[in-house]
């Protein structure tokens, strides 16, 4: 009987919980199909603001700045942290405890930190060179960095699972290094790889702080635009982009979800 | 022969493999480097120089930045940092506890559930947390804004004054916490749970333990690495919240964040800004250093992995 009612309260904690987390998204998507300017009563249904969007040429270009943001800095963290992850697997037996120090730390340090110390780096690099101005360049290399250490220890993870007689065999079919590496090593962590360029392109959106610390004044991302239009006054069209960040998010779970089940079969 | 031979074999593959290494791991070592230690020294020299004009920095090197920090300006003493720093203790604190309060019963119903629900429900978790920062704090300010029905209730019940709204608030700063930070409390005491002996649960029910002290001499020292990791994970960040404060927390919620971030951004003082970074990474290092300590008396061989 007990047990009862506490499964009970549980599952209606459970649900709470759930319309506490959903209810901001909710709220963001339903107004962005608002008729009135104002975000807090709905007048009717509209999709006036998602029309606006498609001509407002700031929200496109921030569209495409995020976009070549974090498929370049992905691609680029993806071949250091690959050879970072694959040289800790090759040499684990060795001391190599100042490299996982190393690799920690873009992960352990706070993101308001690691934002304002590569901007006031990139600032006085540019002031004394000319060199780094910042921009969407300035971006991809603060991006590449917080990825690298994710990339790596994918990598190493996958590889640290392996049966290492399976090196020593190609090694003894007198393979070359190259081709070992192409017809043995990259085709064995490629699912690695794969979820690794996931996980950096979906950290590269996701990011704000850093991004807005080390960004120019023509490199702003979708994030940053609209963290600018919020702080200008809210109008109902930051719902439709939101909305339409949320609605992306919403099919990458579903996706994940149908993977997983077929992952379970 | 053979002996020697193998030897040498061995000896180049010694050497073989130090450039080996060299090769595979010095680009990512050199990036991380050049774009990321020295930019930290390099804002670490910035806390010890003199501000300049318009706010960069200056030889010689002062504890100017650190003076600033601690209140001391031209005008004496005033308690303005001093306020920011104790409401950023304050908030992560508050944060971190209302989301272990959440997260307990939360990841301990779901390992109640069954097996291949489990896997939809941490997703349904976790899922909001894939959604840019900036646009869930916007779905708050949506929520909390003046003429809302969570402002009208909150209105009527006399919490806050007429046509106002519950934010800018600390309250609205520690609701944003607690909703941003919930998931990376859960998936920590998830793993915690399922793991659980239920053994000692069954032996303390069977001594007839009432269902508080079954919980805690039986399952919260179980849950305790989950619960360490899970305190990482959220104080750490919540101290040097950036967003949440700046948009839900108005000129009066302030965190250290946004003073770290003020003092660049708007370009008025980077040693002070740069001072109140150190603090900030002696935080997190305190932090981490605690864990790993109270993990090891914990014992149990289990590394807690962030």
């Amino acid at each position: 009987m007990k047990k009862r009612t506490l499964q009970r309260s549980l599952s209606a904690f459970w649900w709470l919980t759930l319309v506490f987390l959903y209810l901001p998204l909710a709220v963001v998507v339903f107004f962005s199909f608002n008729a009135a300017n104002s975000a807090a009563r709905f007048t009717g249904f509209s999709l006036r603001w998602y029309e606006r969007l498609l001509g407002n040429e700031q929200i496109i270009s921030a569209f495409w700045n995020s976009m070549v943001l974090a498929i370049v800095s992905s691609v680029v963290a993806l071949g250091i942290g690959c050879l970072i992850g694959y040289g800790m697997y090759r040499h684990r037996h060795r001391r190599l405890g100042w490299l996982i120090v190393l690799i920690y730390l873009p992960i352990v340090l706070p993101d308001i930190v690691f934002g304002i110390s590569e901007m006031a780096f990139f600032v006085s690099v540019h002031r004394y060179t000319g060199l780094l101005q910042p921009g969407l360049s300035t971006m991809i290399i603060s991006h590449v960095t917080f990825q690298i250490p994710f990339v790596a220890l994918i990598v190493y993870s996958r590889l640290v699972g392996l049966d290492p007689t399976l090196f020593e065999a190609a090694k003894d079919l007198y393979a070359t290094p190259l081709k070992r590496a192409w017809h043995f090593l990259l085709p064995t962590i490629k699912p690695a790889l794969i979820s690794a360029f996931f996980l950096s392109f979906t950290l590269s959106i996701d990011d704000f702080v850093i991004s807005f610390f080390t960004s120019g004044p023509e490199s702003a991302t979708l994030p940053i635009y609209i963290w600018g239009a919020i702080k200008k006054g809210v109008t109902p069209e930051i719902n439709a982009i939101a909305a339409l960040m949320i609605g992306a998010v919403a099919l990458v779970a579903l996706l994940s979800l149908l993977f997983n089940r077929q992952g379970q079969r | 022969m053979v002996e020697s031979s193998r030897m040498a074999a061995r000896q180049r593959g010694v050497v073989g493999e130090s450039r080996h290494l060299l090769l595979s791991v010095s680009p990512g070592v050199v990036w991380i480097v050049v774009f990321l230690v020295l930019p930290s020294l390099y804002l670490m020299a910035v806390a010890f120089m003199t501000n300049g004009a318009y706010g960069l920095p200056q030889m010689p090197l002062t504890l100017d930045a650190f003076k600033q920090l601690a209140g001391f300006g031209f005008l004496g003493w005033s308690p303005g940092n001093f306020y920011t720093l104790l409401r950023s203790l304050w908030q992560t604190l508050l944060a971190t506890l209302l989301v272990v309060i959440v997260a307990y019963p939360i990841a301990y119903y779901i390992t109640t559930c069954r097996v291949k629900w489990r896997a939809i429900m941490l997703l349904l978790v976790v899922v909001p947390s894939w959604t840019n920062q900036v646009i869930r704090t916007f779905g708050w300010m949506n929520l909390l804004a003046p003429g809302t029905p969570l402002s009208d209730i909150a209105q009527s019940l006399g919490f806050i004054a007429p046509n106002m709204g519950l934010y800018p608030s600390n309250f609205a700063v520690t609701l944003g916490l607690v909703y941003n930070f919930l998931p990376f409390m859960v998936l920590p005491l998830y793993a915690a749970f399922e793991k659980l002996d239920t053994a000692q649960v069954q032996a303390a029910q069977d001594l007839y333990a009432s269902p508080l002290r079954t919980f805690r001499h039986a399952v919260f020292p179980q849950t305790l690495p989950g619960l360490l990791a899970g305190t990482v994970l959220v104080a750490i960040p919540a101290f040097g919240m950036y967003v949440i404060p700046e948009l839900l927390g108005g000129g009066k919620g302030m965190m250290l964040g946004n003073l770290v971030a003020n003092q660049f951004a708007g370009g008025s003082n980077w040693p002070l800004g740069a001072a109140g970074a150190i603090l900030m990474l002696i935080a997190t290092f305190i932090g981490l250093f605690a864990m790993r300590r109270v993990g090891k008396r914990l014992g149990g061989g289990e590394e807690v992995v962030i």
